[in-house]
């Protein structure tokens, strides 16, 4: 039968359910009178021909029913009437189902709330044409892997054809660029362009709908000066015109051709507004790492095929090379996975965490629905009697628990919505891919699906169990037992003790999880960073032309912003550094004058005088760089405690001399400096992290080598110490700055209480979610165990009664109710505490300051969760206390 | 005395109905008795079983039915093949011939 059809039967038997039964009425009747009217053509007298006929017909209403379960459609109509019976029993029992739908909503709504961001971020592909074929290479170094590569490297992926149908090298989008649309433009806007080879369109499937991208001859070195822009940006600065092609723009002081346009939905990772092609010198041999490769695998090249063959490559470019001791390798991993970075694995934790609040509210939802199945026993019991098969009561139960789920996953989905907008509003999270602020994490078909399911998984999970105990039930026993009140049936008990131990223990899991982490945000808040970050702006500017390849012109800007910066109301102090203290990245090797064989490592940063005032860095011996230390004056260098505890342990470092960046190429190449003071430490590997060994240097007193590869990849950043609130000086110090820069914008400005903010925002994010699961956990497991103590006393009423009349006094009574529940209780916290073990072993990687077996979490925890169930019990057993042996017994 | 009557298989029934409708139109009672009629009592169909079953096939679309007047002026619903009953026919056919020969076969072999 086609579909058609049978969609048709089923919507017509639907509808015209009277007619087609009447219609029914009348063929029987026309049966049997047609019957009756042949036997009396046989001879039979009216009256018996027509009750043999009857006879012979058989029941009437049997052959009817037979009928009506042929019709298409029956099942549906069952399906109908359970769920209208089911919603009447749920509508008369509001509290149960508010419990029910609260509970579930709860639940539910949580893990919407998570599964769009984790969606967002991790699950979803990158919205590229081969997604699933783009990979990032990486160098692999003892020390883990890396992004950075250099054009050796680069030119040796290259030529790596028989895995790769594309490699493209592509910058972290640098400082950005100031565009203007002529030299004469008083006020330039800064954008984000990114340099990249000629195949990065293709490999992208970029969109072009204007003009062209690069060729390869403009791709290489002296190729011109060419962009390629943004569909967003074509609209601001040429409204959308086709005319754009042609037309030139300025990028900081130097003018560039348009000659694309790429399409609107094209989003790069980073995001860019102009791309720039790289014009890389193949025979180049400098080792200098400064941008990214990808590659696009070619179809049918697996992941551990391209990596096995580029670890071969390896081997054979360190041969080439002569590089017998390199223990550096070359390997490959998905795009998406280098841009999600650990995010991913924070989120997955705490998609883990969320499910276990939906096990809960699930164990819970059991819990309730048993008691409910329990009290209805005898409706059931009266149902098999009139002949109700197993499945079909089992049927009515489950279409019940759908109902309630439907209506938990309705609610949840609400919540859950208005929860992932309120978290991304506290808390902007850090996290890759989820947009501007977190426009990206959006309710669509694919969180939709994942609601549904789990709605109904949870319905029918939470359905089946208590469905099938009750259906198993003994007929005789339950008509007999639901007429007396005696306790319930042992195996019912049973179920309903093991899911609230089960409850318990997951509650116990999530509080000593939330506990680990909250320890973990006090001891992060609790270090000292070593400098003060109240009351100081950050403002970056990049540094476009050519008066800034050299460090004379960096130094003068430095000194007439810091000057003009001085004088405007309420700045205390300013400087001009590209590193921020929790920033500082970079790392060059040194040496001790006099010790010919050691080698050190270090972290360098080099600053405008000033830098340590702003930052309040306490300077612990010596002096601090100023206005002296310029080019031509004597060479000098500022140490961090670290580095001086560690190299000078024993002996003053003032006036030691160092030699920085020794072979690190003729362009780094420096004079010895002199140590000239020592200064507290700052962490600058991260506030978890203990600070790293630093040196400081003049911004003046810089190679010119030095000069050019910061402005060319990094912003300079201004900061400025003020009086008072720092919001209300970003205008007139951009003002300034833009004066002193000859017309440079800044951008990014933020207070630096913000960039500490920002720092930690992905683990405060975290915290506060566990926060959040601990304490619906903990509330779910305390209704739990209260819901069956109270339903445990309510049906043991007969029996307290009795042991009352024996002469049990009510002190006794309301020990033995609050050990029963306790009882429960601390199964679940034993039980909780071995799977808390293993979830701190999980989460170890997020702790700071705090063991995972930290005793201070796995003291409290029980301790909060025991005292919370004691509260829950102890309402119950209050009750049962008070219970009045004459009435109860009277009631039978 | 009726002669002795066979319980209808599985799947029989269909093609009886199938078959006593291949001439033409029929009501139910006639479908019965011309059933009883061209298996010689053998098969007695009784409504418990024909109604369901014609219900069944009609939904199936093999059959379609109206409301006409009996020979003795009886306002009846009336059944008759499709085109997908006629097919049908044909398959059933075929298939219980299949059968019976198998059977039959089976049954003598020594």
């Amino acid at each position: 039968m086609g579909f058609c059809s049978r969609a048709w039967s089923i919507l017509r038997n639907f509808f015209r359910k009277q007619q087609i039964e009447s219609q029914l009425d009348d063929e029987i009747r026309a049966y049997v009178d047609m019957m009756t009217d042949e036997r009396i053509a046989a001879g039979m007298s009216k009256s018996e021909a027509r009750r043999t006929s009857l006879a012979e017909f058989g029941g009437i209403t049997q052959v009817k029913q037979a009928v009506r379960d042929q019709r298409a459609g029956t099942k549906l109509e069952i399906l109908w009437q359970d769920a209208r019976f089911g919603w009447r029993q749920l509508w008369y029992s509001p509290a149960f189902t508010l419990a029910v739908v609260a509970t579930l909503a709860l639940g539910i709504g949580a893990n919407t709330a998570i599964f769009s961001i984790v969606d967002a971020v991790v699950l979803k592909p990158l919205a590229y044409p081969n997604a699933d074929r783009i990979v990032q290479l990486l160098l692999i170094s003892p020390h883990g892997s890396n992004t950075n590569t250099s054009i050796p490297e680069f030119h040796n992926w290259q030529q790596q054809t028989s895995i790769f149908q594309e490699v493209v090298a592509y910058d972290r989008t640098g400082p950005g660029f100031n565009i203007s649309e002529d030299l004469a433009g008083d006020r330039p806007e800064q954008v984000h362009g990114i340099h990249a080879t000629e195949g990065y369109f293709r490999l992208f499937g970029a969109p072009v709908i204007l003009g062209r991208t690069f060729t390869p001859k403009e791709d290489s070195p002296h190729g011109g000066k060419v962009v390629v822009l943004s569909y967003d940006l074509w609209q601001r600065k040429f409204g959308g015109s086709q005319k754009a092609i042609g037309k030139q723009l300025w990028l900081g002081k130097d003018p560039y051709t348009v000659i694309g346009v790429l399409g609107k939905k094209f989003a790069s990772d980073p995001e860019a507004e102009v791309w720039i092609p790289f014009q890389l010198e193949h025979a180049d041999t400098d080792e200098n790492p400064f941008f990214q490769v990808a590659g696009l695998l070619k179809p049918g090249i697996t992941l551990a095929q391209a990596n096995a063959h580029m670890k071969l490559a390896a081997t054979q470019f360190h041969r080439v090379r002569h590089e017998e001791d390199s223990r550096q390798s070359f390997a490959v991993e998905p795009l998406r996975d280098s841009i999600i970075g650990d995010a991913g694995r924070s989120l997955r934790i705490l998609w883990g965490a969320v499910s276990l609040v939906l096990l809960i509210s699930c164990a819970n939802v059991a819990n309730l629905l048993l008691v409910r199945a329990t009290a209805r026993r005898r409706e059931f019991a009266i149902r098999s009697a009139l002949g109700a098969g197993r499945w079909r009561i089992v049927r009515q139960l489950l279409t019940e628990s759908v109902i309630l789920s439907a209506a938990g996953g309705v609610s949840g989905l609400v919540l859950g919505f208005i929860g992932v907008r309120a978290l991304l509003a506290i808390s902007p999270a850090g996290l890759p891919r989820i947009g501007e602020n977190g426009t990206a994490v959006v309710i669509d078909w694919r969180v939709l699906g994942f609601t549904l399911a789990v709605s109904l998984v949870t319905g029918i999970l939470f359905g089946l169990f208590p469905a099938l105990s009750t259906s198993c039930s003994d007929l005789n026993s339950s008509l007999k037992e639901a007429g007396k009140r005696s306790g319930t049936g042992f195996r019912q008990s049973k179920t309903r003790s093991l899911l609230v131990i089960s409850e318990v223990s997951l509650a116990l899991v999530m509080l000593v999880g939330s506990a680990l982490l909250i320890r973990t945000s006090f001891a992060l808040s609790g270090v000292n960073p070593g400098f003060d970050s109240h009351n100081v702006l950050t403002l970056e500017m990049s540094l476009n032309g050519e008066r800034f390849q050299k460090t004379a012109g960096v130094a003068q800007l430095a000194r007439e912003g810091n000057q003009l910066l001085r004088a405007v109301a309420g700045v205390e102090s300013s400087a001009a550094a590209f590193w921020l203290p929790i920033q500082v990245i970079d790392g060059l090797p040194f040496q001790v004058i006099g010790r010919p064989l050691e080698h050190g490592g270090s972290r360098w940063m080099s600053t405008s005088p000033g830098y340590l005032s702003v930052f309040r860095i306490p300077l612990l011996r010596g002096r601090d760089v100023n206005d002296h230390d310029v080019a031509g004056s004597p060479l000098v260098v500022l140490i961090n405690q670290a580095l001086a505890n560690q190299y000078f342990p024993n002996e003053n470092p003032l006036g030691k001399q160092i030699i920085i960046g020794k072979n690190m190429g003729p362009e780094l190449a420096e004079d010895p400096r002199e140590i000239v003071g020592v200064v507290g430490d700052t962490h600058n590997n991260g506030l978890g992290r203990h600070p790293e060994p630093m040196v400081i240097v003049p911004l003046a007193q810089v190679t010119n080598g030095y000069t050019e590869s910061y402005t060319d990849f990094q912003p300079l950043i201004w900061v400025v110490r003020t009086r008072s609130d720092p919001h209300q000086l970003i205008a007139g110090v951009s003002e300034q700055l833009r004066i002193a820069s000859g017309g440079f914008p800044v951008v990014h400005v933020r207070t630096m209480d913000e960039v500490m903010g920002r720092s930690t925002s992905r683990e405060s994010f975290t915290t506060l979610l566990f926060a959040i699961f601990g304490a619906v956990a903990l509330f779910l497991a305390s209704i739990g165990i209260y819901g069956i103590m109270a339903y445990s006393v309510a049906q043991r009423t007969q029996e307290i009664g009795i042991r009352m009349a024996l002469g049990a006094d009510r002190g006794a009574i309301r020990k033995l109710v609050v050990w029963q529940g306790m009882r429960l209780a601390m199964a679940g916290v034993a039980l909780g505490i071995g799977m808390a073990f293993g979830l701190a072993h999980l989460i170890a990687g997020f702790l700071f300051g705090v063991h995972s077996w930290d005793p201070a979490a796995f003291v409290s925890a029980p301790l909060i969760l025991s005292s919370v169930a004691l509260l829950a019990v102890w309402l119950p057993a209050t009750r049962a206390s008070k219970v009045d042996p004459i009435e109860t017994l009277r009631a039978e | 005395m009726r002669p002795k009557q066979t319980n209808l298989l599985q799947g029989t029934l269909d093609l009886l109905v199938l078959k006593a409708l291949g001439p033409g139109e029929l009501h139910g009672l006639g479908i019965s008795r011309r059933i009883e009629q061209i298996t010689q009592g053998t098969f007695l169909v009784k409504p418990g079983s024909l109604f369901p079953a014609l219900h069944r096939m009609e939904e199936a679309g093999w059959l379609s039915s109206f409301w006409g007047e009996s020979e003795n002026s009886r306002r009846a619903k009336f059944y008759q093949l499709t085109k997908a009953g006629k097919g049908q026919l044909e398959v059933e056919k075929e298939q219980w011939m299949r059968i019976a020969v198998a059977m039959t076969k089976a049954l003598r072999a020594t």
